[in-house]
C-alpha cells in the first residue's frame, strides 16, 4: 500500500512552537539536532528524554536544559532500560493512584549510533522484546561523533574515520558494511519503525504523528548529517541529508507491524554526488579516484532498491 | 522458639515485601536467584502490589531500578558477584541521581577463577560507589536491615541508595528462625515515599543526572554525597532506636561481642562473625580475654564507633574475607586509618585474610588468630597479612594440582 | 617562562595554534609544553589552549592563570563570560585580538585591559583561502612573532602540525605563506614580565549539606538554555532581504537550533542571540532572500548581553 501523508501535507503545518530551545552547545549545523527539533514538535513537552552517552549528552549541561520536558541521563549501554524503569514507574504510580493520569509522560530514548548499533543493542533488544511502550530516537551520524569520529557499526563502507583511516592496506578507510539496524529491530517485531531525514520534514513529522497511534516500541532512525565528523561546511547539512535520500543510500521507510513501506522513492542520483560533498569520502576521489570502491557503494544501493521494488511488486 | 524457618534469601524477599515496594527489576544469578523467584511469585499472585520485570542484564536491571526510583517509585532489586560488577557503572549513576533504592547483594567470590561461594571482594568493590552498605550476620538481620535501609536511604538528609549484604550459601541458602515484623508496625516505621527532588511529572519537569563541566560543580555535588552518607550515621541511630521500639530488636552500626574486658579484639563482618563469636567463647573458656567486633555498617564508615570500641586494646586482629592483590585486606586498611589519631590506639594491628571463595574457617584457624594476635600485642608489633590456609588444605591442593597435570611442567 | 593562552571557538584551530607555537619553540631549543582544554567543545563553542616556553624545566600543568600573552582568535569572546578571556590579565599582559579594528578602536568598544595589538586574520583568511575555516597557522605565527620565535621555526612547525592533521602539501604551503605574511604584519609588543599577583593561602570553604533538590546535578528550570547565548559563534550572520522573501518557511524548517520564527505574514525573524551562523538558512533559501554578512566589531556586530 503506497504511503500517503495524512496529517502533514504542507510545510506550514509544521508547528511553530519550539520544544527544544536554542542555547545548546551542539555544533552549528548539527543534523541530529535538526531532526530532534522537528520530532519534538510532534512529541510535545510531556516527555521524559532518557539519554544515552553521546553528542546529545551536551544538550543538558548544568545548569542549562533546552527542554520544557524532563531529562534523565543514563549510560551509553542502557538508556532503553532507563526508559523501562521510567515507564514502569509511571504506570505503577498511576495505577496506585499516586500520580494523576494527566501527569503522565511519553518516554523517549535518545541514543547515537554508537549506543544504538553497538553498546546498547542488548538493552534495546530487551526493551523491544518486553513490548515497552516507548519511543527510540537514534541520531545516526555514522560514527562515534562525541569523541571525534571513530568507527562504529553504523559507519558506511568507504568512509574515513579516525580509527578507520585510509592507508595503503585499506585505501577505502572503513572496510566493513554499515550494520542494518532497521532489519535487526524489525526482526523483533515492534509495531512501528521508521527512518527519517530532517531534509524531509513533512515525512518526519508525519511519521512521528502516525507512531503515536501505536502502543509499544516506536523506533526511529534519524539520518544526522554531521559537518564536524563528515567534513563538509555546516551550511550543507540539508544538502547532504537530501543527497543521502536522493541517491538511495538512506531509504525513507516505515515498518508497521513488520510490513515495510518506502515513503519516498528516489530517482536515485549517482552515489558519487553524495560522497563528493564530504571530506570523509575525499580519499575515494583524490589523489586517484577509487572507481572500484565507488562502484561497490553504487552496487549495494542498486541491489537494495532492486530487492525493495521486487518485494513491492 | 519464635518465628519461622526461612533462608536468608527468603528473608530478603520478605524485607522487600514488607517494605511495600512498587517495582522490582530482576536478573537471575546464583546464589541470589531465590530472592527474585519469591518476589516474582508474590507479584504474580497479588500478594505484593509491585511490578516485577525480568531484565536483559544486571546493567539494564540497575538502570531500570534507578530510573524507576527517580520517577518516584520505591524500588528493590538484588544481585551478586559478577552481576554487581556488570552493573557497576550504573551504581555510580544511581547514587549520583540520589535515588534511594535498596539493592541486596548476596556475596559470592569473583571470577577468575569462577566460583560460587562467598567472599566480600564483590560488595567491597562497591564501597566507593555512594551506596550505603549494611552487612548482615543472620537471616533475621537481613530482613530487618532491608527495612532499616529504606528508612535511612529515603531520609531527606541522606537520599542515597543502599546495599544490604548477605553471604551466599552461609545465609542465602541457610534456614534459621526469622521473626516476621508486623506489617502494620512496618508502616509506622517506614513512611510512604515522597521524595522532593524526584518524580517526573508533566507539571513539574526537571532534568536529572545532567552533565557538569569543569571541576567546581562536580566537586560540590560529589562532596554533597559524602555529606549525605555521613548524615546516615545519625539517621541510622534514630532508625535503630525506632526499630527497637517497634520490634524489640536493636541494630547499631557496629556490634560488640564480649568486648567489655577484652584485651584482644577480632574484627569481622557478615555470616562468619557467628563462627567468630563461637571462637571467642572457646578462647574465653581457656582464659583468653578476647572479644569480637562485628562491622555492620561499612558505608558510611562508623569511624568514631570503631575507635571507641578498639581504643585501649592490647591487640586487634582484622579478619578480611577479601583480598586486594598487592595490598592485602581492605577493611584492615580502613581500620588502621581510623585508629591512627587515637591516643590509646592498640599496640598491635594484625591482618588476617580468610574465608576466600567461601573457604571454611576452622576452630583451629581462629585459635591461631588469637595466639598470633596475643603475641603481637605483647611484642607491640603488628603482623600480616596472614593467610588463613592450613597445611592440610595445602596437601589437598597439591593433590588437585597433580590431577590437573600442573606439576608435570 | 613565557605563558601563552589561546582563546577561540571550536573549529578555528586554537589547539593546533598552541601546538604550532609549542613545536616552533621546541625546534629552537626551548623547553615547551602545549595543551588544550577538552570539554564539550563543539564547532563554535569557546575553547582555549595553552603553550608554555622556557629555558628551565616547566613545572606547571593545565590552564594558565596568569598569561604573558593572550591570543584571541575571535573578538566576540571578549564579552563572553564563559570564555574567561580576561582572567588573570594585568597591565603587563600583551593581548592579541583577531580584529579588523586597530587597538584604540577596539579598546573604545571593549574597555580591554593590558597592552593590545590586532590584525584581521579572518579577513586575511577569507581573502587568501576564500572560505571560513581554521586559522591555526595564522594564530600560531602571530603568537610566535610576539614571543620572539624565528620565521623558519614557525614555518617548520606549521608543516609538522598541519601534516599531522593530514593536510595536503599544497594546503600546508598555502598556510605557511599566509601565516608568514601575518608574522610580518602583526604590530609587535614586547612582552614584559609582570610581578604576578601576591601569593596568599586560599580561603577554603567547607560546604554544608543541602537537600538533593539543590545538592545534586538537577535542573528544575524549564528550557533555560536560552540564557546561554551562542550568537558569538558566528563568523557570518544571515540577514534577511525582505523584498526577496517568498515566505516559504524553509529557513524555519531547517534551522537546527530553532532560532528562526515566522511572523504572521510569513517573514522569518532571526534570533541573533542564539544563531550559531551555520548558514543553512542562507544555503537553503530558494529566493536568496537570506544573505551572509560577516560579523565585525562595531557596525552590525552582535554583542553578548
Amino acid at each position: 500500500m503506497p504511503w500517503q501523508r495524512e496529517t502533514f501535507k504542507k510545510i506550514k503545518q509544521i508547528p511553530r512552537e519550539e520544544h527544544v530551545l536554542p542555547g545548546t552547545t551542539l555544533c552549528a549545523g548539527c543534523g541530529g539536532l535538526e531532526a530532534l527539533r522537528l520530532a519534538a514538535k510532534v512529541l510535545g513537552d510531556d516527555v521524559v528524554y532518557v539519554n544515552a552517552a553521546g553528542c546529545f549528552t551536551m544538550l543538558a549541561t548544568y545548569p542549562f536544559t533546552p527542554f520544557k520536558g524532563s531529562w534523565l541521563y543514563t549510560t551509553m549501554g542502557s538508556a532503553p532500560a532507563g526508559a523501562q524503569g521510567v515507564r514502569d514507574a509511571l504506570d505503577v504510580l498511576i495505577a496506585k493512584g499516586r500520580l494523576p493520569k494527566n501527569e503522565n509522560l511519553k518516554v523517549v530514548v535518545l541514543g547515537g549510533d554508537g549506543s544504538t548499533y553497538d553498546m546498547a543493542l542488548s538493552s534495546t533488544s530487551g526493551a523491544i522484546c518486553r513490548g515497552l511502550d516507548f519511543y527510540y530516537f537514534c541520531y545516526d551520524n555514522e560514527g562515534y561523533g562525541n569523541t571525534g569520529m571513530q568507527l562504529s557499526s553504523a559507519t558506511p563502507y568507504g568512509a574515513r574515520t579516525t580509527t578507520s583511516p585510509c592507508s595503503l592496506q585499506h585505501p577505502t578507510g572503513t572496510m566493513q558494511e554499515k550494520k542494518d539496524i532497521f532489519e535487526i529491530w524489525r526482526a523483533h517485531k515492534p509495531p512501528y519503525i521508521a527512518t527519517v531525514s530532517p531534509r524531509y520534514p513533512l515525512d518526519l513529522e508525519e511519521k512521528f504523528a502516525r507512531a503515536a497511534t501505536f502502543a509499544g516500541p516506536k523506533l526511529f532512525l534519524a539520518l544526522s548529517a554531521c559537518p564536524t565528523g563528515w567534513l563538509y561546511d555546516p551550511s550543507e547539512t540539508p544538502e547532504v541529508a537530501k543527497l543521502a535520500v536522493e541517491t538511495g543510500l538512506w531509504p525513507l521507510k516505515v515498518a508497521i507491524n513488520g510490513g515495510v513501506t518506502h515513503t519516498y522513492i528516489p530517482k536515485r542520483k549517482p552515489v558519487e554526488e553524495y560522497l563528493k560533498l564530504q571530506g570523509r569520502f575525499r580519499h575515494l576521489f583524490e589523489p586517484t579516484k577509487q572507481e572500484a570502491a565507488i562502484h561497490h557503494i553504487q552496487e549495494r544501493v542498486d541491489a537494495y532498491w532492486e530487492q525493495a521494488t521486487a518485494e513491492k511488486s | 522458639m519464635a518465628g519461622e524457618m526461612m533462608t536468608g534469601n527468603l528473608a530478603a524477599a520478605w524485607g522487600a515485601r514488607l517494605a511495600d515496594v512498587d517495582y522490582i527489576p530482576a536478573f537471575p544469578i546464583t546464589p541470589q536467584t531465590e530472592i527474585v523467584e519469591a518476589l516474582a511469585k508474590w507479584c504474580e499472585s497479588g500478594a505484593m502490589a509491585a511490578r516485577f520485570v525480568t531484565m536483559d542484564s544486571e546493567h539494564s536491571m540497575m538502570t531500570a531500578a534507578g530510573a524507576a526510583e527517580v520517577t518516584g517509585a520505591r524500588v528493590f532489586t538484588a544481585t551478586s558477584s559478577q552481576g554487581l560488577l556488570y552493573a557497576f557503572e550504573v551504581l555510580y549513576s544511581v547514587s549520583g541521581w540520589r535515588a534511594p533504592l535498596v539493592l541486596v547483594n548476596v556475596s559470592r567470590a569473583l571470577a577468575a577463577p569462577i566460583t560460587l561461594e562467598p567472599d566480600h571482594n564483590d560488595v567491597l568493590a562497591a564501597r566507593d560507589s555512594g551506596f550505603l552498605q549494611i552487612h548482615a550476620e543472620t537471616c533475621q538481620e537481613v530482613l530487618d536491615s532491608i527495612l532499616m535501609a529504606y528508612r535511612i536511604a529515603e531520609d531527606e538528609r541522606v537520599m542515597l541508595p543502599a546495599i544490604v549484604n548477605l553471604d551466599g550459601f552461609y545465609l542465602s541458602f541457610t534456614r534459621e528462625p526469622v521473626i516476621m515484623p508486623d506489617p502494620e508496625r512496618v508502616k509506622l516505621f517506614l513512611p510512604p515515599f515522597h521524595p522532593a527532588h524526584l518524580g517526573f511529572t508533566a507539571s513539574a519537569p526537571h532534568a536529572l543526572g545532567v552533565a557538569v563541566l569543569g571541576g567546581v560543580p562536580y566537586t560540590y555535588f560529589r562532596h554533597q554525597m559524602h555529606l549525605a552518607a555521613m548524615n546516615a550515621l545519625e539517621v541510622h541511630r534514630e532508625a535503630a532506636a525506632a526499630f527497637e521500639r517497634l520490634f524489640g530488636r536493636r541494630y547499631d552500626v557496629i556490634e560488640g561481642y564480649r568486648l567489655d574486658d577484652a584485651e584482644d579484639v577480632l574484627v569481622m563482618t557478615n555470616a562468619f562473625a557467628s563462627k567468630g563469636k563461637a571462637a571467642v567463647d572457646a578462647a574465653r573458656a581457656q582464659g583468653r580475654r578476647v572479644g569480637l567486633l562485628r562491622l555492620r555498617v561499612i558505608r558510611p564508615w562508623p569511624a568514631d564507633a570503631i575507635r571507641q570500641a578498639l581504643q585501649g586494646r592490647r591487640a586487634v586482629a582484622i579478619l578480611d574475607q577479601n583480598l586486594a592483590p598487592g595490598q592485602g585486606g581492605i577493611l584492615f586498611q580502613e581500620i588502621a586509618a581510623c585508629l591512627y589519631h587515637e591516643a590509646l590506639r592498640p599496640r598491635a594491628l594484625c591482618s588476617f585474610i580468610g574465608g576466600l571463595g567461601g573457604k571454611n574457617l576452622s576452630e583451629g584457624e581462629f585459635r591461631a588468630i588469637f595466639e598470633q594476635t596475643a603475641q603481637a600485642g605483647v611484642q607491640g608489633k603488628g603482623i600480616g597479612p596472614v593467610l588463613l590456609y592450613t597445611e592440610a588444605e595445602h596437601r589437598e591442593m597439591v593433590q588437585l594440582q597433580v590431577l590437573a597435570g600442573a606439576l608435570k611442567s | 617562562m613565557q605563558a601563552v593562552r589561546f582563546h577561540g571557538r571550536g573549529g578555528q584551530g586554537v589547539k593546533t595554534a598552541s601546538r604550532i607555537l609549542g613545536a616552533a619553540a621546541f625546534l629552537e631549543g626551548f623547553r615547551a609544553q602545549d595543551s588544550p582544554i577538552y570539554g564539550a567543545e563543539r564547532r563554535g563553542a569557546p575553547v582555549s589552549a595553552f603553550t608554555r616556553i622556557a629555558k628551565e624545566p616547566i613545572r606547571e600543568r593545565g590552564l594558565i592563570a596568569h598569561p604573558n600573552l593572550v591570543v584571541v582568535a575571535d573578538a566576540s569572546l571578549i564579552q563572553d563570560p564563559a570564555a574567561r578571556v580576561l582572567d588573570g590579565i594585568d597591565d603587563c599582559t600583551v593581548l592579541f585580538v583577531n580584529s579588523p579594528l586597530n587597538p584604540d578602536q577596539l579598546r573604545a568598544q571593549t574597555s580591554l585591559p593590558g597592552r593590545l595589538t590586532t590584525l584581521d586574520l579572518t579577513g586575511i583568511a577569507l581573502q587568501q583561502f576564500g572560505k571560513r575555516g581554521a586559522i591555526s597557522a595564522l594564530l600560531g605565527a602571530v603568537a610566535g612573532r610576539l614571543v620572539g620565535l624565528r620565521q623558519e621555526s614557525i614555518r617548520e612547525a606549521i608543516a609538522r602540525e598541519l601534516g599531522d592533521l593530514g593536510l595536503a602539501a599544497s594546503a600546508i604551503e598555502r598556510n605557511q605563506k599566509v601565516a608568514l605574511q601575518c608574522y610580518d604584519a602583526v604590530p609587535v609588543m614586547t612582552i614584559e614580565k609582570g610581578a604576578g599577583p601576591a601569593l596568599v593561602a586560599a580561603h577554603l570553604h567547607v560546604p554544608t549539606y543541602e537537600p538533593p533538590t539543590r545538592g545534586s546535578a538537577r535542573i528544575s528550570a524549564s528550557a533555560n538554555s536560552v540564557l546561554r547565548e551562542t550568537g558569538g559563534w558566528r563568523t557570518f550572520r544571515p540577514v534577511l532581504v525582505p523584498d526577496k522573501c517568498n515566505g516559504c518557511w524553509l529557513c524555519f524548517a531547517f534551522c537546527p537550533d530553532g532560532v528562526i520564527s515566522m511572523t504572521k505574514d510569513d517573514k522569518p525573524v532571526i534570533d541573533y542571540d542564539h544563531c550559531k551562523g551555520c548558514q543553512i538558512c542562507v544555503h537553503e533559501c530558494p529566493t536568496e532572500a537570506l544573505v551572509a554578512e560577516r560579523e565585525k566589531e562595531g557596525g552590525v556586530a552582535w554583542r553578548a548581553k
